[in-house]
């Protein structure tokens, strides 16, 4: 089986890290809105939690940015978030509340430059406490 | 505001955490009515619904936001806000982690 892709330009991989720098301490999160696996832009939100090991996306902001999605017929093509201290590899507290069955990406700022992976979180059922971590290779291009 | 039979006219939007239950549909048309018999409409179009939504005590799920138009069900009447002909409901799993 081939790993799943996630093709994103370096200039967005530019833009989701510096909105990810500029958060520090807190951790940051936001969109990736695509097409077939393909970046096409990168919507940088609040994190509501304001916490350096928490993120929440703002409700609103999460309803506006899911409005554009359908205005201008994108996909949700993942969602991502920093660690500021840790590795690029989902917490215990990422699978456990890890909703959208699309891509995790997941900036580590542990490391300079950032490190940037993407996994998805494969439950039985959405609201199950665990889930199976599936590694998605993030190819940057374009 | 009379009742009228088989008026299809509220929207449903579905995220795609929910569309393995809707036949990967992405909205789905529902009768007027208040939000939870919006959802018992969504468990007779699509069974099995409804459990994703609900909890046994017959709660709204805590990581399930509605929206109704561009507002939050939580800051209206919840589950017994109503939603009239043109409406759009818009379902979206939270998006947290640590």
């Amino acid at each position: 089986m081939t790993a799943e892709l996630l093709v994103i330009s370096p200039d967005l991989v530019q833009e989701m890290v510096a909105h990810c720098l500029a958060g520090r301490p807190n951790e940051a999160c936001g969109l990736l809105a695509g097409k077939d696996g393909v970046v096409a832009k990168v919507l940088r939100m609040t994190n509501a939690a304001a916490s350096p090991v928490r993120y929440a996306l703002d409700p609103k902001e999460q309803f506006d940015a899911y409005s554009l999605l359908e205005n201008e017929d994108l996909e949700l093509g993942g969602i991502f978030h920093s660690h500021t201290r840790t590795e690029a590899y989902p917490s215990p507290t990422d699978i456990r509340m890890a909703t959208e069955d699309v891509p995790y990406v997941i900036v580590s700022l542990a490391r300079d430059p950032a490190e940037v992976r993407a996994f998805r979180i494969v439950k039985e059922s959405w609201t199950d406490p665990e889930g199976e971590v599936v590694e998605v290779t993030v190819r940057v291009e374009g | 505001m009379g009742r009228k039979e088989g008026a299809v006219s509220v929207e449903v939007r579905i995220p795609t955490v929910f569309r393995k239950f809707t036949g990967d549909r992405s909205v789905i048309e529902v009768e007027p009515g208040t939000i939870s018999q919006v959802i018992d409409q969504l468990e007779t179009q699509h069974p099995g619904f409804k459990e994703q939504l609900m909890t046994d005590a017959g709660e709204l799920h805590r990581f399930v936001n509605i929206y109704v138009n561009d507002e939050d069900a939580r800051y209206l009447d919840k589950l017994d806000t109503k939603v009239t002909e043109g409406d759009t409901v818009s379902l979206l799993p939270s998006v947290a982690g640590g």
